[in-house]
């Protein structure tokens, strides 16, 4: 396993896509979360009044930068069938479980890690746009709930980038796996939003894109407050699609001839 | 040691692998010939476990190739030189194989000069032309210095040098005692590079014989100017021989060395004595003429 492992590292960092994937993430995360600062820090032209947490934006933006980083867990399963490595991927490592195994434990923690730096610098940018002309808000960048926070969220794009391999391994193109991620991730909850029916909208609510917001315990957002349901059953929900998606990957890989 | 028995694999109502039994020993190029469709990427691919075959089974030395731990440093294999992701370096590649397979860092530049591709480990393997490709396909081969190498069509592509650097490497790994399974559909390639040979047609084993054998049964062309005492000569030793022209002869059923020897005997002179070629393409044609998947009709 760790040698399958370090295999899946060498191959990651030897691709230029992992750099524009990643680099389009940060850049993403930064951008959408000075964005939807600015949007949170007025109400109807007036100066904020509430508290706000810097990283509140943050998780907005995650919503958004999320897709980057689901391109390149993609690749990362995608690129083996479009170029046929697949095939050389099985014969040095031919437990099949465990090629995607060692695929989903080299992205989780690079999804991670890109996940806590970028929002981190994406709350700083928050903190100081805030305290500034013309809005004045009354911002907080507390160390405890900071760091509390950028942890969940790295855990949130590290989960969307493991739910991304399985769906790959299931799917094995390219653009199947990113319009299916799409569509769970944005397109479907979004669409149920626009439908305005309660039950739908109450079912929706644990697809993976509300489960995440309730798990970053996101309290502003397009659904116009905090989710209906506690932080732990938002992991919960996440944790469900991504071990759904994984073992979905993993029974095509394990019954498909390569 | 490769052991296939039974082994068969379906495509819907069409067999592209027919109960197909061999084996492929060591110390031996084995050629593995056919027509196009015939089987013979299928089979190396349940060999591989990449396909699984609907009934049967493929070992290598053996051991079902899932049960082997470290495979690369017991099977080599080359199935298509393109597959390697367009934009990672060649030393990078192999890198990653290396690594898979607890192989050491030093092995890579080995191999890679090995091939001569030490100047070419830099570049993007989307930017390698094909016969670069086959190199570094040929490079990952021998990275775990495994016993079994396996190769589908390798002189695809190549250039005349090419095709002679990869025939004496085939050979060089095969006296080392290696076993070496290399696919073609071409019976001339095979004739200069074979020690045995496996021929299938439509997934059906049709010869599982030494090349000498495949050989004795095809044509040899002979120019004499006694041409007429040398038939008689021939005929009285089961030799079967065809006059086609005023000194010319066609035999079959024995070698050049076996003709050139009774013809020495009998004191006869020789101008030419040729095995034909385009015989032995006539040969594999007609072993595998009922079997062609796409023949046309000429």
């Amino acid at each position: 396993m760790r040698r399958a492992i370090s295999a899946e590292w060498v191959k990651l960092w030897s691709v230029r896509s992992t750099w524009w994937c990643l680099m389009g993430a940060a850049a993403l995360m930064v951008l959408a979360s000075v964005t939807v600062a600015a949007a949170l820090g007025s109400h109807n032209g007036q100066p904020r009044t509430e508290r706000l947490a810097a990283t509140e934006p943050v998780v907005s933006a995650a919503i958004f930068a999320q897709f980057a980083l689901v391109a390149l867990a993609m690749l990362v399963v995608t690129s083996e069938y479009s170029s046929g490595g697949i095939r050389v991927a099985l014969q040095a490592t031919p437990i099949r479980g465990r090629l995607l195994a060692a695929k989903a434990l080299v992205v989780a923690p690079v999804m991670f890690v890109t996940g806590v730096v970028s929002g981190a610098v994406g709350a700083v940018l928050t903190y100081v746009l805030l305290r500034m002309e013309p809005f004045r808000a009354p911002v907080t960048l507390a160390a405890g709930e900071t760091v509390g926070d950028l942890v969940r969220l790295g855990a949130f794009c590290a989960l969307v980038g493991v739910l991304t391999v399985g769906a790959g391994a299931a799917l094995r193109s390219a653009a199947g796996t990113l319009t299916v991620v799409f569509l769970l991730m944005m397109g479907l909850p979004l669409l149920i939003m626009m439908t305005g029916a309660p039950a739908l909208i109450d079912a929706s609510m644990r697809l993976p894109m509300f489960a995440g917001l309730a798990f970053m315990e996101s309290v502003e957002n397009m659904t116009g407050g905090p989710m209906p349901y506690a932080a732990g059953e938002g992991l919960a929900w996440l944790l469900v699609w991504t071990a759904a998606a994984l073992a979905a990957g993993y029974v095509v890989l394990r019954r498909r001839d390569a | 040691m490769i052991t296939l028995r039974g082994l068969t694999k379906r495509y819907g109502a069409r067999t592209a692998v027919d109960d197909l039994t061999l084996e492929v020993r060591p110390g031996a190029v084995t050629g593995f010939l056919g027509p196009n469709g015939a089987g013979k990427s299928t089979t190396m691919r349940m060999i591989l476990g990449l396909d699984r075959p609907d009934a049967g089974t493929a070992l290598v030395g053996g051991r079902p190739y899932q049960k082997i731990e470290n495979p690369l440093r017991t099977v080599g294999a080359l199935l298509d030189a393109r597959a390697v992701h367009p934009g990672r370096s060649a030393r990078a590649h192999l890198l990653a194989l290396a690594r898979s397979n607890g192989i050491g860092r030093a092995r890579v530049g080995e191999v890679l000069e090995i091939v001569g591709m030490d100047r070419a480990a830099g570049r993007r393997a989307g930017a390698l032309s094909l016969g670069m490709s086959q190199r570094l396909g040929i490079a990952a081969a021998l990275l775990g210095d495994p016993a079994v190498l396996m190769f589908d069509e390798p002189v695809n592509g190549l250039d005349p040098d090419g095709v002679r650097w990869i025939r004496r490497l085939m050979r060089g790994l095969a006296d080392e005692g290696r076993t070496v399974f290399v696919s073609s559909h071409l019976m001339s390639e095979m004739q200069l590079t074979a020690d045995h040979l496996v021929v299938i047609g439509r997934g059906k084993l049709i010869v599982d014989a030494p090349l000498g054998e495949v050989v004795a049964a095809s044509a040899v062309r002979i120019r004499s100017p006694h041409a007429g005492d040398l038939a008689v000569r021939l005929r009285a030793a089961g030799v079967e021989v065809s006059r086609t022209g005023e000194s010319q002869l066609v035999a079959t059923g024995a070698s050049t060395e076996r003709i050139g020897d009774l013809a020495h005997e009998a004191g006869i002179r020789l101008h030419e004595l040729s095995a034909q070629e385009a015989s032995l393409e006539q040969a594999f044609h007609e072993l595998t003429a009922d079997s062609t998947e796409y023949g046309s009709r000429v």
